[in-house]
This record gives C-alpha cells, structure tokens and sequence, in this order.
C-alpha cells in the first residue's frame, strides 16, 4: 500500500489524539509496538539477529574480517556500521549509492554502539600494532513501518550478543570464542506532532511529524548518544522530557534483548 | 569453476552432502512475508536465503525510462555484505548487474506488459545467505512475489540449476560443488509451454551431457513450481 | 473432494483459488483476470474464478485499486495544476480531477486556493481510457471536499469484508461508534466522529483487513466493538 501521500486530514486527527495521549493504533503516546528478535539464523555471518518492531523488519548481519588497528589506538578492534534501504523495504528506496538518509541511519546507530563501548576493543587484538579484529556490522532494512532508528539499533545489539569471534577460519586460534561485549545500549525516537511528543512513530506518523529525536541510553542510565533530525524543533522542556521518557520506555526493548540471550 | 579437481565431490551416486545425482536441496517458500511491498516472498534453497519484493505497477522513474505502450519490469539482485563468508562490499557489482538484466528480461516475457502503459514493476531481490544456485532462488522468489503482487503473468518462472561433477550431470549444485565442480548451468522456465526464459552455461559439457542437464533442470524446475503454487496456495487458499 | 462434487462447484459460482498461467476448464467466454492462447482461455492473476452467466472471471485478490467507472472513492490530492489536481487513489498512477468537474469557479493557476496538496475528497471515478488513464469527478451525488474526520487506508479487495452481507458489518461498526463512515472502492475510507469513537471504528477496521480470511471473524469484530 503506497504510504506516499498523507492526508492533512490523517494528520489532525493523529495530532489531535496525540494531545489526548493516543496513537491512532491504539497505543500510548509512550508506548513501544509489539517487538520480537530472532537470532544467529545466518550462517555465513559470525552474528546474525532479526527484529520486528510492529511491522518494521531489520536483519543485521555480523562479519569480522582482520585488518590494521588505528595509528592512535594500536591494541584495539575496529567497528564499521553500514545500513542498506532495501527496495524492498519501501516504495520511495529507489536503488542506487547511499542517500543522506541511510548514512544518518548508520552513524546514529554506530555511535549509540560506539559510544557505550558495548564491544571491548581491546579483546580484539591479534598482534598490537599489526592485526586486529574490524566488526562490520551491516543492517538490511527489510521491511520499513517506521523507527527504522531503533530497530536497528536493537538488531545491531541482537546480533553482536550472539556473534562469535572466527579464530579458527582465520587461523587466529584453535577455537572461536564469543565475541566479547560489555553492556546493552538502546535508542529511544521520539517524534514531534503538532505540540505532542510520541515514542516509536509509525511511518504514517513520520510522514506527518515535524521533528524527531533519537536518544540512547546504557543499563545503568547513562546517556550514550542522541541525535535530532528533520527541520522541526522541539522545546527545551521536550528534550528533557523525553530523556527522562526513555530511560523507563527502554525496558520493554531492554526485556527483549535479555529474553534471547 | 575449478573444472579440474582431485576432489570427490560424488562417490558410488552420493554427493558430498548425501543427496542423490537428481536430487534438489530442501527447498521452503513463504508468500506474503512483507507489509510495505504489494507483492513479497521469503525463500529458502538449501542454505541459500532470500527475500523477493515487488512494487507495481507504479509511474515509471526515471521517465526517460518509460515505454509508450507498455510496462517496464526493473529487477535488482543484490547480496548482502554478511551473505557470503568473505564479506562482500555492499552495492551492485558486475556479477549482480548481470543477473539484475537477464532477471529483468526474463519477467518481461511472462508479465503482461501491455496492459500498463507507461509504468514500472520494480522487482527487489535481496540475498540474504548464499550457498550456490542464488540467482535461481531469487528468480523463484522474485516470480512468487510477482503472483502476490496480483501481477497479471502468463505463468511463473520457476528456476533451477543442474551442473556437472567429477564427470557426472547432476542437479542443483551445491557450494562445493560450484566451486569444485566442471559445469553451471542455470535455467529458468515457463512451465506451461517449457520455454526458456533464462539459460547461463558456465564450463565443459559434451552435447550428450547438455541434454542431460537441460532434463535434469527443467524437471528441477517443475518440482519447484509446485512449491511456487503450494506457497501461495498456503497464504491465500481455503478461503470461502 | 469426489469427483461429483467438483463438478458441482465448478458450474456453481464457487470461489476456487487460481495462479496465474492456470488452464480454466470452461466453456464460458472469457473475462476480466482471464487471457487466451491457441484457443484456450487461462487465469492471469492470483485469484478466485467465478464461472456464471457464460462469462468466466478471475477476481485478483491482491494487487493495487483499478479504477472502474462509477466507483465511489476518497482521493487525496498529490499535486495541483493550473487546470487540474493529480490525485492520489492509491491505483497505479494518480487520476486527474479537472477543474470543470468541480462545482467551483476556479481561475486558472489558481487551483491550491481549492484543494491543497494533502487535501481530500469524496469523489466519483468517471472515465477510464483504453491506455488506462483516469479521471474523477466533484459533481455527481454526495461528492465533495472532506473537512474532518480522518482517512484509513485497506486494501482494495478486503472491501467487500468491511461492508459485509448486505452492509451488516458497516452498520455494526457505525452503529457502535457512533461514527459517519464512507467507504471508496479504492480502500480509502473516511471517518468522522468523536476521537476516541474514530479510534475505535479505525481499529475494527483495520482489523478486518489484517484478518480478512480467517473464521470467527465476525465475532471478533462484534467483540471488540462492545467495549
């Protein structure tokens, strides 16, 4: 069904539901869609996870290859995140070099994972200064419903806790061990409708809202990375509303993540 | 294709991985899987694993691109960087921008073109694990997700590979078996009439043993079309 | 299944499923869904043949709305013209509506003033060419620009299931919520009510669509509606 056009009609009425505290769905305005995560169904990637975020489907595949560390940090790891907008996904992912929009995807999410040191580098070392692990993490949009930030970032973490470290196709060692990870980090994207502030929006409420914020949050409920995107703008008193929203909106992902380990 | 191998690839009539010189891998197919394209299928060939997706028919883009009196089919294979073991740098290469063009012109023999003038169908096929034999997995996807698409065809296109090993014609080859092994030739047909709407040789075949793998892949490819139909029968059949 | 019985139901206007390149066994002329070679007629599409009245059809049950003369349909405006506005009703290409059939003195270029692009209305399909294209009209009946209220959008072919035997699951659903409903052929449908009475119909709706073919459905939706 082509999602192309909105009507201003849709959009009064999800704006002023919003101020009542609902979704059109039936949701809260701070309330997660169904989420469900399989994982380690590749076989050909060290890391495999799918996750549903209502009816946004995101495959992130894990694969580890040997490279060069960094000249400044030459005992650690090395991560690359890369999304692909499948034409699959969406009507409007025309085929083609990544847009604007998958490369905010990928660094957004690459920095929620980055920044919580969710992967421990230093556990990545083959020989200091020589050889060291680089984690390619890629993110296959399969189906997109909305949110794509968060279901990414979720499948992301999904399939780093399941992916295992390939020693032995690589002759590194004679066994693969898990790839080691410290910690759990989850975005929450919020979405700005009319004067209303929603969590989890739906693509029908992205093609209708004027702004959004992307925050990630660690275990402990530190702040890790947040990101504001689109040429609207949310009030002072939003963004910290929204941060403090994140930190309890976060478990229903954060039980997620724990319920597949 | 290694051609010469000391390897043995089949021994006494069984393969490397069990199966029988006319046997087909394990093959799962599941129509409907996607909400946001008009048509989708979820494949599974072997190891092989792949999504189909098809938006249409649509206003044809770029319009330089439009035909007059007919529809145009734009088909995209395209292998996901954790698809295979040496991970493979995301976007089209020449392997996938070949496979993308001969897919596209073997839809447009069986969709009914004629009947949207001026628009596009956009086939999308994303090979999400591969293990030999991908662009035949999403050939039989891509045409699944063209039917849930309620795209009018003429038929669907199921497509098989059969191959030759250590000497012996077999069907659908493996990943050691395309690797190690003397001929790949990929065919895809119109069960129907038996025509051929794609056909690739890759290696070493007498004229004798062209005509046992031409046999072999199109009985292949009728297993698969009763797959093909049993899919949509399970997504959308037994409704009154 | 006997063998008698097949018979029957293919003389009757039984629903069977049927893909595309399926020989149709019949005598009857062909139909929409239907295409012919050597002689033969054969199904086109994934659908439901229906033999009867010497005609054989096969009604797709998936695809994009096509656009019939007369249909009732809610379009969105997508973009304007100087003339005309180019509407989205979720078909293969957008329709046109012409500025004379509007019932609004429009001057030229000056067409947004009217309906803006994301602006919706309830509308008529009044012509649809041999090369497809199609157009839609402001004037016949109840058409006119839709003011509040909001727009839902199912798949064409989940219709039928929506209004239900004679209108019996429409009337539910408007009845229990107290709500207007207009439901375009295209799988647009328009709401108007209270909110949280929108919210409701908006849901059983979508129910319907999500679970079209499954059984107990009515009683699921009947369910839901007495909350």
């Amino acid at each position: 069904m082509s999602n192309d056009h909105v009507s201003n009609l849709m959009k009064g009425h999800m704006e002023t539901l919003a101020t009542e505290g609902k979704r059109a769905d039936g949701r809260g305005i701070n309330e997660y869609r169904k989420v469900k995560i399989e994982i380690g169904m590749l076989n050909t990637a060290e890391g495999s996870a799918m996750v549903h975020l209502g009816k946004t489907k995101v495959l992130c595949g894990i694969k580890m290859l040997i490279g060069r560390p960094y000249g400044d940090s030459p005992k650690s790891g090395t991560m690359m995140t890369s999304t692909e907008l499948a034409p699959l996904a969406d009507q409007s992912f025309d085929p083609g070099p990544p847009r604007e929009q998958s490369i905010e995807l990928s660094r957004v999410v690459d920095r929620g994972i980055r920044e919580s040191r969710m992967i421990d580098f230093e556990g990545l070392c083959i020989e200091e200064g020589e050889k060291v692990w680089t984690v390619f993490i890629d993110l296959h949009i399969l189906d997109n419903n909305g949110n794509l930030f968060d279901c990414c970032t979720l499948a992301a973490a999904a399939a780093l806790s399941n992916a295992k470290i390939p020693n032995v196709q690589h002759g590194v060692a004679d066994k693969d061990v898990d790839l080691p990870v410290n910690c759990w980090p989850i975005s929450c994207t919020f979405g700005k409708l009319g004067n209303s502030v929603i969590l989890d929006p739906t693509s029908e409420e992205e093609g209708v809202m004027s702004a959004r914020f992307t925050v990630a949050h660690d275990e402990n409920g530190n702040l890790r990375a947040a990101q504001k995107g689109m040429n609207g703008a949310f009030t002072d008193s939003e963004i910290r509303e929204a941060v403090k929203t994140a930190r309890t909106s976060d478990n229903v992902l954060r039980e997620a993540l724990k319920g597949i380990q | 294709m290694a051609g010469q191998t000391d390897m043995e690839l089949i021994k006494n009539g069984v393969r490397l991985d069990g199966r029988k010189p006319d046997e087909l891998r394990d093959v799962k197919i599941v129509a409907g899987v996607l909400d946001n394209a008009d048509g989708s299928c979820y494949l599974e060939w072997g190891n092989n694993k792949v999504y189909a997706g098809v938006f249409g028919p649509m206003e044809c883009h770029p319009r330089h691109k439009q035909k007059a009196d007919r529809a145009i089919v734009q088909a995209r294979y395209t292998m996901a960087p954790f698809s295979v073991n040496d991970r493979k740098r995301p976007g089209l290469d020449r392997r996938s921008t070949e496979i993308s063009y001969i897919a596209s012109q073997a839809f447009e023999r069986v969709v009914m073109v004629e009947e949207f003038p001026k628009a596009s169908i956009r086939v999308d096929m994303q090979v999400v694990e591969a293990h030999a034999g991908t662009r035949c997995a999403a050939i039989t996807a891509a045409s699944v997700a063209l039917a849930d698409a309620g795209i009018p065809m003429r038929d669907m296109i199921p497509a098989c590979a059969s191959g030759k090993v250590n000497d012996v014609v077999v069907l659908d080859l493996n990943k050691e078996e395309d690797n190690y092994g003397q001929a790949d030739l990929p065919l895809a047909i119109i069960p129907s009439t038996g025509e051929v709407v794609l056909l690739q040789l890759d290696g070493h075949l007498t004229p004798d043993e062209f005509e046992q793998a031409m046999d072999l892949a199109t009985s292949g490819c009728m297993d698969l079309y009763e797959k093909m139909r049993n899919a949509l029968d399970n997504r959308y059949g037994g409704s009154a | 299944m006997s063998e008698d019985s097949n018979n029957k139901s293919n003389s009757e206007s039984a629903r069977k499923l049927v893909l595309p390149g399926d020989l149709m066994e019949t005598k009857s002329k062909p139909g929409k869904g239907i295409f012919r070679k050597d002689g033969r007629i054969y199904s086109s599409v994934l659908g439901h043949s229906h033999d009867k009245s010497g005609y054989i059809n096969v009604n797709a049950i998936t695809g994009r709305y096509k656009p019939k003369t007369g249909d009732k349909i809610v379009a969105i405006c997508a973009e304007t013209g100087p003339s005309i506005w180019r509407m989205d009703i979720g078909s293969a290409f957008n329709s046109t509506l012409h500025h004379s059939e509007s019932s609004w003195k429009v001057p030229f270029g000056d067409t947004a003033r009217f309906l803006a692009i994301g602006d919706a209305i309830w509308a008529e399909v009044f012509m649809v060419d041999a090369a497809g294209s199609h157009q839609i009209s402001l004037k016949k009946d109840d058409c006119r620009k839709l003011y509040s209220g909001t727009i839902v959008k199912i798949d064409p072919t989940n219709v039928s299931r929506v209004i239900g035997k004679q209108g019996s699951m429409i009337t539910a659903i408007r009845e229990n919520t107290q709500t207007r409903i207009q439901i375009g052929q295209n799988g647009y449908i328009w709401i108007d009510g209270k909110g949280e009475d929108i919210a409701l119909a908006q849901k059983a709706i979508e129910t319907i669509n999500q679970e079209a073919t499954s059984k107990g459905l009515t009683k699921k939706i009947e369910k839901l509606l007495e909350k």
